[in-house]
């Protein structure tokens, strides 16, 4: 990580030098460091790479500027965001170093304004640039292919050179050179921090401003920026050129790395594209980075170096020997077969678009082939296809039965180099579980919740697939087994896989059980589930043969137990096929993962981890996704602030203008479903799930209650999120509540006669849990309103600016109208004093508990779409 | 040529009646029953002999009519006509394919014709000789094997088909077929598989590769090693596993669908007003007329690949819509004589198409559900032989899946829950279900309903004591997994055990003529282990502490079954006979259901009599069970929940022999048919060259 930041650091300083017109040119840079950069975090301890980094640095701080080298051992505080990145590694080279480096750039950015020397100074860098791959043994193989796609990129991208000096002669004079030296300590300095860089860059006009801030996005963490980039993306579509010549390198440089950072980049794309004309000229800007990101010719340029460099990965991955290729029955087929039995035949179908190959089935595993996206993206596509079709099916259970078999077909195509791209870990898909697919609640459109067993594992891109374990776990093959001489030879391999894994070994009984002879009993098979627990059961343990002596067991135990077991287990919801999902979103997490694993093939596997996602078909997400950042940046100002709110901001993954993808609250039901499963109050089913009032339990419920109920009551201001009926509301395990769906955001709302009118939703049911009106913890929670609010007052030009940035070119209803923005910071009461503030609350309060609207608002829910 | 195809054709047509005058291929024909070498005096002789219609009756009857000397003399012709005609498959020309194959068949089927009693190798020595018989067999199999992969017409496929299934069926006992001894060393496995795995082709030929592959898998099955056991134990191509499913599910919902026609239209109209008017005396009649013809080599194939194949137990909850609509006939359909129901390949351009039809009328149903569909309607009646050796093997492949660990996964799986409507025997005391009325539930309830069905509908003089006892094994087994693995399955289990009890009151009441025939203490204590097992294990599977208070009150409600069952236990056990040993087992077995009904029954009288009641209600007595369990021990009783595997062999081999033989001379019925049939359809060819 720190190698790359440093890395990328250092070239990217290099770049400023150049009018902002030749950084197309320059793209080489950015990507040829990647050369190197690529290899670094994969190999835990590169020494050799960070020593030649080391000599790199050298270079380039000795040769351009003639600076005193004692100087640069001065002691002036690091960039932040190196010295983050230097935590881990050894100090091969100074932070201060390439601190120097970067002032330097800076300086000769200004200098540029007056002299035109820069092109020789250039071709110095180029030289040193070009000098780092001989120095890296793996970079230098892959750098001739690179170029040439460059040159593609540059006919992309770049206008013909002579029309791009003249604008840069243009730019210069319009520099301003004073202006800058301030800019300069502020970009130095340690504050300066992704959310301003890209706050600059979105405001300011000058181009200079903007490639040195498109160059120093090269030096902050990953993390940082991928929380922006909807916000770079909506730049680079919908704003002047000079922004998204500043952007692109970073986003290549970027794309190169990462497959999914290209199909991030390719699906917000497309979504942002959406909203404009197709006539207009910057429209097939976006277009264009989008058509160059999916012609995959921006490959990793070290995936080579990379996959020699980890051949002890495969070790760890795959059960058997195996190759995904496969088997035993393959092998045995003869040759005529070999057409025939591709598996991708009963696949479903998936709607091949025409800039991608259709022959390429989701289970290539070669990543040498050309298309590196392409079984994600087939990936993604049956998934959205499946929505689609159950949108036609009329009744719930229809829709449930024909997802489980529509996913049971899926199943068919995995494992593949294919992810989640809502986790937050390498991995790839093994195995959909189908039959704990739920059909979530909508009334025309037909999201659906799936789980999603993963192999964790190093790099998804170039780690290798798992092997395909069937359904069965293949134990015995009964009497064929056992017979002498059969002749298949492929009779090997699955001996092998089998004594590889594991679980397998005690199966041993079940090859040769038919073969015993009659009188076999069945052994109990040691891999299920029932085996742990059967222990604790008396009667179990007392089963066993050997006992001669008769066991006597009293009739009432038998009862007692029955009626205890069903007492012990959880409260759980009644299965009701017009709310399957219901019963599967109560059932608690760590329960479903163990339930699921015991029956999955793959459970045995230690990096064998269970994702859940919901997929959305026919739904716009941006807003979502809007509202997510939001959340998201409230809440780490929350954090900073050290103000005890909570909430959940749950990740989204725009798909296109109407589809997407949403990570599911885990253990959380809508309050919908909880009135309607328990026929309580809310507070009496916190008695239920909880305890008594003075329970532990109940009172950590209470206060989590309270505190999330704050923070959103916050977030619902603010945002002036709306639609807030019981089943956009969800009520965790641990008593939090969750709002979802923020289809209703900022200036829309929905078209229902002026309901929902109050600041917030604040029903006496919540009041009730809370304690009453004049309970500690109500004042608690005004009290916690308030200081979120301060807080959040503290940092509101944060929150401001990722909704301003996406305000751009967007048709969003959220958008409509031209006081978002003005209206948005009103809400945060910024000529308020602290006294005045804590009325204004006081009054919200009031105002929403009194609040007509809200009941009648439920009411109206609760006749129209059967919302309780 | 063809010109000449088309005289001899016009010429037979107008003179059937008499008897035809000899076309040019008859009297080559004749010329090959001769003793002469035909290209001795024509080196063209076998070219152009490919080049002409087959008359397969001629050739068939010419065959039929020699004796065994007469063969013997012209075996020189016969096997170079064999050996000409093999030469003959691997030629470009695709109409000398076709004709060399028709001779083939026709060769196969006249010889078998003529020496019904004789083994395989008499056939081997007339067709092919001793000496070269390998060689030719192999050169046999391998063009066949490339006429199946390669990229050949349908119907040519088809004809390769139909000439393995004349080669398979040759003799009755197919282990008797010894020429298959080649067809086990030159696999065409690989060819049948890949014919699965490919939907078109599946569609067209899926049937005949099942139902060949069925076949080859039963010979020498108990004596010897047979590669296609062990390949297909094997398999685990999802897509090829699938295919063999999606024709097996074809057949049997083909099957359902017929039967449910015939059922509507016995039922339809003035039939239904009168029988309601009657009442139930016709029943039995409208009974007769809606037997449809079972399909066992189907059967066969599925028990095959439940059985040996684990692989194949996922695609048992494979889903797919329904296909009870009926599907327009394929391309062959018109121009085919009406063989026998459920003998033919049923129409297969349903699932054509990989993706799921979007018709949301369709229900999704998988190859289980279809299979528990069939399984009703064939075990409603088990009187004629066919129909019980099918309700026999339905039993036991439910008994295999029931003893599967991932099938009973699924079975029990509460999402994967299905509307199943099985059939029922109409009887006078109880409705008709009406279809809407069942919710979906788990697949393991209709498997137990069926069960309870079977169970409820066979109590009769001529007692299938077999299946019962199959039956009850099934439900054990169920019973087994629900215990070790805690599913409280939310299941009526009173209508379980009202069964069961009336099954033991039917063994009572008909102990002397049953016990002349059977062990009735086997099934017996089958019965009352089940009822301990809910005795001793209930808390762990039963869905609510009320239905062990039921299962109480139901055995102290009947106790007067269990009273008279353990009189005659231990009657018979302390008689010396045969039956002394497992009656005796039967004593020990009820110690627990005694002990209930001793501890029990006092209390409710003493309540009744305390209360001044003489009729208890139920939940009186409900109430007084709730409150003496606490007095009442119980005695463990040893390996309830275990039970003794399926295994073939040796219980079922003299079973599936006799399957065997008969699905054999089914399908050489049958092949006959259709191979002239095929004869229309083949003059594609005769337009291509």
């Amino acid at each position: 990580m720190s190698a790359i930041g440093r890395l990328s650091l250092v070239m990217g300083d290099t770049d400023v030098a150049f009018p902002p017109s030749q950084v197309e040119d320059l793209q080489l840079s950015p990507s040829s460091s990647s050369a190197s950069a690529v290899s670094c975090p994969s190999s835990p301890s590169s020494s050799s790479t960070s020593s030649s980094c080391s000599d790199h640095q050298h270079l380039q701080c000795t040769s351009p500027s003639s600076s005193d080298s004692s100087s640069t051992r001065g002691c002036s505080p690091p960039l932040d965001v190196i010295s983050e990145g230097y935590g881990e590694l050894d100090f091969v080279i100074d932070p201060e170093m390439a601190q120097k480096a970067c002032q330097e750039v800076l300086q000769k950015l200004q200098r540029q304004q007056g002299d035109s020397e820069p092109i020789g100074d250039n071709t110095d860098h180029r030289l040193d640039n070009g000098a780092i791959p001989p120095e890296l043994p793996e970079g230098g193989n892959c750098k001739p292919p690179k170029i040439s796609e460059e040159d593609e990129d540059e006919e992309d991208v770049g206008e013909d050179p002579p029309c791009g000096t003249v604008r840069s002669v243009q730019r210069k004079q319009k520099n301003d050179s004073s202006k800058q030296s301030w800019l300069l300590r502020l970009f130095e300095s340690k504050l300066f921090d992704v959310s301003m860089a890209i706050s600059y860059l979105y405001n300011s006009k000058e181009p200079g401003v903007q490639a040195y801030i498109g160059n120093r996005l090269f030096s902050f963490r990953h993390e940082g920026v991928d929380f922006y980039l909807p916000q770079l993306l909506n730049m680079y579509v919908h704003m002047d050129e000079e922004v998204g010549d500043a952007i692109k390198p970073y986003i290549v440089h970027r794309c190169r790395q990462s497959v999914g950072f290209s199909l991030q980049c390719v699906w917000l794309l497309g979504a942002y594209s959406s909203d404009m004309h197709i006539s207009a000229q910057r429209h097939s800007r976006g277009a264009r980075l989008r058509k160059v990101i999916l012609s995959d010719e921006l490959k990793p340029s070290g995936s080579h170096t990379r996959r020699e460099a980890h051949p002890s990965s495969e070790a760890c991955l795959s059960p058997s020997k195996r190759t995904h290729q496969r088997s035993k029955s393959d092998a045995m087929l003869s040759v005529s077969l070999s057409s025939g039995l591709k598996r991708t035949a009963s696949n479903p179908k998936v709607e091949s678009s025409q800039d991608e190959d259709p022959n390429s089935s989701c289970e290539s595993t070669d990543t040498e082939t050309p298309a590196r996206l392409t079984p994600q993206r087939e990936f993604i596509k049956s998934l959205m296809g499946i929505g689609k079709r159950l949108a036609t099916l009329p009744t719930k259970e229809q829709k449930t039965q024909r997802l489980i078999s529509e996913l049971s077909l899926l199943n068919h195509k995995l494992p593949a180099r294919v992810w989640l791209p809502t986790a937050t870990f390498e991995h790839h898909v093994v195995r959909v579980p189908h039959t704990q697919a739920v059909v979530l609640n909508s009334k025309d459109k037909a999201p659906y919740l799936i789980y999603v067993e993963v192999l964790e594992c190093e790099s998804l891109e170039t780690s290798p697939v798992p092997a395909r374990i069937p359904e069965t776990r293949i134990r015995s093959t009964r009497s064929a087994e056992n017979l002498p001489d059969c002749g298949i030879t492929a009779a090997e391999p699955r001996v092998a896989s089998f004594t590889t894994v594991p679980n397998y070994d005690n199966d041993d009984e079940a090859w040769s059980v038919d073969d015993i002879g009659d009188l076999q009993v069945e052994f109990p098979e040691v891999h299920t589930s029932s085996c742990d627990n059967i222990s604790q059961f008396s009667v179990d343990s007392i089963t066993s043969q050997e006992s001669k002596e008769p066991i006597f067991i009293a009739a009432g135990d038998i009862r007692r137990r029955l009626s205890e077991q069903l007492a012990h287990t959880p409260t759980s919801f009644r299965r009701d096929p017009e709310d399957p999902s219901a019963v599967a979103l109560k059932e608690p997490w760590q329960e479903k993962v163990r339930r699921i694993r015991e029956a999955s093939p793959y459970g045995h596997l230690p990096n064998w981890r269970l994702l859940s996602v919901i997929v959305k078909c026919g739904d716009d997400l941006r807003q979502e996704l809007l509202a997510f950042q939001v959340l998201s940046q409230l809440q780490s100002i929350w954090i900073q602030e050290r103000v005890p709110l909570w909430i959940k901001p749950y990740k989204i993954l725009v798909i296109s203008s109407d589809s997407g993808m949403i990570e599911p609250v885990v253990n959380a039901v809508s309050l919908h479903q909880v009135k309607k499963q328990s026929q309580l109050s809310l507070l009496d089913y916190f008695l239920q799930e909880h305890g008594g009032y003075t329970t532990e339990a109940f009172l950590t419920a209470q206060r989590n209650f309270v505190q999330s109920c704050a923070g959103y009551c916050l977030i619902c201001y603010l945002l002036q999120v709306k639609d807030r009926h019981n089943g956009n509301i969800l009520l965790d395990s641990e008593g939090h509540i969750i709002h979802i769906d923020f289809g209703f955001i900022l200036s829309s709302s929905p078209r229902n006669l002026g309901f929902e009118t109050s600041a917030f939703k604040l029903t006496s049911e919540f009041v009730d849990v809370m304690g009453g009106l004049d309970g500690d913890m109500f004042n608690y929670y005004k009290m916690l309103m308030l200081q979120g609010l301060i807080a959040a007052r503290k940092h509101m030009e944060k929150v401001i600016q990722i909704v301003e940035i996406m305000q751009q070119g967007s048709h969003l209803p959220c958008f409509h109208g031209s006081s978002t923005i003005r209206t948005l910071k009103e809400r945060f009461h910024m000529n308020l004093t602290e006294e005045q503030l804590q009325v204004l609350v006081e009054q919200m309060v009031d105002g929403s508990m009194r609040s007509l609207t809200t009941k009648l608002y439920d009411g109206f829910q609760y006749l129209t779409n059967g919302i309780m | 040529m063809a010109q000449v195809d088309k005289k001899a054709g016009l010429l037979r047509k107008s003179s059937a009646s008499r008897k035809p005058l000899k076309e040019k291929v008859v009297l080559m024909y004749d010329e090959i029953f001769g003793l002469e070498d035909p290209a001795k005096n024509n080196p063209r002789f076998w070219e152009e002999l490919f080049l002409m219609k087959v008359n397969l009756e001629y050739l068939e009857g010419k065959l039929e009519s020699l004796d065994g000397d007469e063969v013997m003399k012209i075996k020189d012709n016969i096997n170079s006509l064999f050996h000409n005609c093999i030469q003959a498959l691997a030629e470009e020309h695709q109409i000398k394919v076709v004709n060399a194959l028709q001779t083939l068949c026709a060769l196969l089927r006249g010889v078998h014709q003529r020496n019904k009693s004789t083994s395989g190798f008499d056939i081997i020595n007339m067709l092919m000789g001793f000496d070269k018989a390998e060689l030719r067999m192999k050169a046999l199999m391998e063009s066949l094997d490339a006429q199946l992969c390669g990229d050949r017409s349908h119907s040519l496929k088809s004809l390769c088909f139909k000439l393995l299934l004349c080669l398979v069926t040759v003799t009755d006992n197919i282990s008797q077929n010894t020429i298959l001894e080649y067809v086990m060393i030159n696999s065409i496995f690989e060819a049948i598989l890949q014919i699965l795995s490919h939907t078109p082709s599946r569609i067209q030929h899926g049937y005949d590769a099942v139902v060949l592959l069925v076949l080859l898998v039963n010979y020498r099955k108990y004596e010897s090693v047979n590669p296609y056991i062990v390949k297909l134990s094997i398999v685990d191509d999802e897509t090829t596993l699938n295919g063999m499913g999606l024709v097996i599910s074809q057949a049997l919902s083909e099957y359902n669908r017929q039967y449910k026609d015939k059922e509507e239209e016995a039922q339809g109209g003035f039939f239904s007003a009168f029988t309601n008017m009657v009442g139930s005396m016709f029943i039995a009649d409208a009974e007769e007329k809606i037997t449809v013809h079972t399909n066992e080599a189907i059967l066969l194939a599925l028990y095959e690949a439940v059985h040996l194949n684990r692989n194949f137990i996922t695609v048992l909850a494979q889903s797919h819509p329904e296909i009870d609509i009926v599907s327009t006939p394929s391309v062959a359909a018109p121009t085919m004589p009406i063989a026998p129901l459920g003998t033919t390949p049923p129409s297969l351009d349903m699932l054509a198409s990989p993706e799921l039809p979007l018709d949301p009328n369709l229900q999704t149903s998988n190859l289980l559900i279809t299979f528990l569909k069939y399984s009703s309607i064939v075990m409603q009646d088990t009187k004629d032989e066919h129909r019980l050796s099918s309700a026999k093997l339905c039993l036991i492949i439910l008994t295999c899946i029931a003893e599967d660990q991932y099938a009973n996964s699924f079975l029990h799986d509460d999402n994967m829950s299905f509307r199943v409507n099985l059939h029922r025997m109409p009887m006078r005391h109880r409705k008709k279900l009406a279809d809407k009325s069942l919710p979906s539930r788990p697949l393991v309830c209709a498997v137990l309903d069926l069960m309870v069905e079977f169970i409820v509908s066979h109590m009769m003089k001529d007692f299938p004591m077999d299946l019962y006892v199959r039956c009850v094994q099934v439900i054990h087994k169920l019973i087994c997994y629900q215990k070790k693995c805690r599913i409280r399955l939310h299941y009526t289990w009173r209508e379980l055990w009202t069964a069961l009890i009336n099954l033991l009151k039917f063994l009572l009441s008909h102990e002397t003529t049953l016990l002349a025939k059977y062990n009735i203490f086997n099934l017996a204590l089958l019965v009352v282990n089940l009822f301990n097992m809910f005795i001793t294990y209930g808390d762990t599977f039963l869905p609510t502490p009320s239905s062990y208070d039921e299962l109480y009150y139901e055995i102290v409600r009947m106790h007067q079954v269990f009273d008279n069952l353990y009189c005659m236990v231990l009657r018979v056990s302390t008689n010396t006979g045969q039956w002394k040993e497992p009656a005796s087992k039967v004593t020990h077995a009820l110690g627990n259901i005694r002990a209930i009904i001793n501890h029990f029954n006092p209390k409710i009288e003493s309540f009744a009599a305390v209360n001044h009641i003489s009729q208890l209600s139920e939940d009186q007595v409900l109430e007084v069970v709730r409150s003496n369990y606490d007095t009442l021990t119980l005695k463990l009783q040893d390996g309830l929940d275990q039970y003794e595997r399926y295994s073939e062999q040796p219980k079922e081999v003299a079973f599936f022999k006799e399957l065997v033989r008969s699905i054999s001379l089914n399908v050489r019925k049958n092949v006959s048919l259709t191979t002239l049939s095929q004869d229309v359809l083949l003059k594609e060819f005769s337009t291509i060259s």
